[in-house]
């Protein structure tokens, strides 16, 4: 095969196919990512102030559920949202497919934000919430307007990847064929045999994507420089 | 002011403080002295709950602060089901309350003494206890390693705790439905004017829109102290003000803690400058070992130390 056919074929897929990879995937994975960063980063949140808690239940939960989560493959928690659980729990049958892997994306992202928040909540010098405190500060008041401002400054890099990697991983969905960019290729390389030339268009589409987030990233790091 | 009464504090099986009591009257100056390690940090600590005592009170202005420990009200001991049976069984109150204390009788009965016990102590806590987060309010701590807020700008220092609680204020107000006076922005206008104020104080008003990375020392630790004053306390807690300063800043701050002085606020200093707890004291604390070993003025723990730890002290610093 030659690069000029390659090139052609590239071209011929894109506008014939525009639609299935930007209309349908694009927007399938950008929603998928969006719900599981946004979900995951407060979910995320919630899990590390509640393992810094006081109420032994729920920090034992919440470390069951991290441990869990960080030592199980990712497909394997899919296919536990999808098939498994609404074998225990007939209930869940009613429930869409893409509903269930949001679900599983949300916490499995939530999981891994929880252990990035809890560092950077640790390495906020302890003296800062002391001098919040000594003013008559209530922990709440301390916890949002001293600590995690900070918190979240350290932590913006290591944020940044784990969100990076959620939308690279909302491909895993493309194995219940819920319409995201992975989903448009096993369509596209259904219809015409050209696994290279879909393969190439939708790893660009991935980095488009991902160095786009990155670079917005950057800008935010660069805003909170100051401190 | 301040009252500590019998305070113990132990991190682990370390016992630093071994049953301090002391009190702090209005416009006294206190110094409190020592090596490293004694626990004059811990006490100082101690006073404003930053550290929760292992066991004894601290009262500010005839309210407890510490949890209230029914041990130490012999009229709770005295409504529990445990000494009822004991005097049915003929011992004396003197006796029944000695046992109930020596063997932890009530702790062990705690969810089960019924409902005048349980009652008693809440009338306790409510009449004599103040919430560490109010009193803390009027008693201004200033740190070794200033701990400005690194996210904040100076003005936003100093303002952060005086606007918050002014709109908890507000918010209070409201929900016991009293007329409310203050808007959002008229406390944060409030705040904002003092604060200037206060940085015109120490000559430091250009700083306001700076972040403390970009400050020295000397700057970072007089900004830390006009923050505390914002609050308006009653009380300013020192711990070790200068030990963190290079040597030709502490000159600034000890002169601003001077000034302090001067104007009658009631203060507590944890300090290694000798000079300085000589100059401003009224009255001198030797932290050793957990105890308080000697109190006395100036003159006398400086010039005719007894405690031959203090005099050893003494030789080793001065």
């Amino acid at each position: 095969m030659s690069f000029s056919t390659f090139f052609s074929n590239i071209g011929m897929l894109l506008s014939r196919y525009w639609h299935v990879f930007v209309l349908e995937g694009v927007k399938y994975t950008l929603l998928l990512a969006a719900i599981a960063v946004v979900g995951g980063t407060i979910l995320g949140a919630l899990f590390a102030l509640g393992k810094r808690g006081k109420i032994r239940p729920l920090k034992w939960l919440i470390g069951a559920v991290v441990e869990v989560v960080r030592g199980t493959p990712m497909l394997l928690q899919l296919y536990a949202g999808v098939f498994m659980l609404p074998r225990i729990f007939p209930i869940l049958n009613e429930v869409d497919d893409i509903v269930s892997v949001t679900v599983v994306l949300v916490i499995n992202s939530a999981a891994y934000t929880s252990e990035i928040i809890r560092s950077g909540i640790q390495a906020v010098d302890i003296g800062q919430t002391e001098a919040a405190r000594s003013l008559g500060l209530s922990e709440r008041t301390t916890m949002l307007h001293v600590v995690l401002p900070q918190a979240v400054k350290n932590i913006l890099p290591a944020l940044g990847n784990e969100f990076i990697t959620v939308v690279k991983e909302t491909s895993l969905a493309s194995t219940f064929f819920v319409g995201e960019i992975m989903t448009s290729y096993l369509k596209v390389k259904g219809n015409t045999y050209l696994t290279l030339e879909c393969l190439t268009i939708v790893g660009a589409i991935y980095f488009i994507l991902t160095f786009t987030l990155s670079k917005l990233l950057q800008r935010a790091e660069r805003r909170m420089k100051h401190a | 002011m301040l009252d500590i009464k019998n305070i113990y504090k132990n991190f682990g099986d370390l016992k630093v403080l071994k049953g301090v009591s002391t009190h702090v009257e209005k416009g006294e100056v206190i110094s409190l002295i020592g090596v490293s390690g004694s626990g004059k940090s811990t006490l100082l600590r101690c006073m404003n709950l930053l550290e929760t005592p292992t066991f004894g009170e601290v009262w500010m202005e005839g309210k407890l602060l510490t949890p209230v420990d029914p041990y130490l009200h012999a009229e709770v001991i005295q409504a529990s089901n445990t000494y009822k049976k004991l005097r049915e069984e003929g011992l004396s109150d003197e006796e029944a309350v000695r046992k109930i204390k020596d063997e932890d009788l009530l702790h062990e009965k705690h969810g089960r003494e019924g409902k005048e016990y349980t009652a008693l102590i809440k009338k306790i806590y409510q009449e004599n206890h103040l919430d560490a987060n109010l009193a803390r309010q009027k008693m201004g701590m200033v740190f070794q390693q200033f701990n400005l807020f690194n996210n904040l700008t100076v003005l936003g220092n100093i303002t952060l705790a005086p606007v918050k609680i002014g709109m908890d204020r507000i918010r209070k107000a409201k929900r016991a439905g009293r007329p409310v006076t203050e808007t959002k922005e008229s406390v944060r206008a409030a705040a904002e004017k003092k604060a200037m104020d206060l940085l015109k104080r120490i000559g430091l008003e250009d700083k306001a829109d700076s972040y403390p990375s970009s400050l020295s020392g000397g700057q970072k630790q007089r900004i830390a102290i006009i923050r505390a004053l914002a609050m308006d306390p009653d009380v300013m807690l020192f711990d070790e003000p200068t030990s963190a300063l290079d040597p030709e800043m502490v000159g600034e701050v000890l002169d601003l803690i001077k000034e302090l002085v001067k104007s009658g606020m009631t203060m507590v200093v944890v300090t290694h400058e000798m000079g300085f707890a000589r100059e401003v004291s009224d009255r001198v604390l030797f932290v050793d070992e957990g105890y308080i070993k000697e109190e006395g003025t100036p003159e006398e723990i400086f010039r005719h130390p007894k405690d031959a730890h203090l005099k050893d002290f003494l030789a080793k610093v001065l």
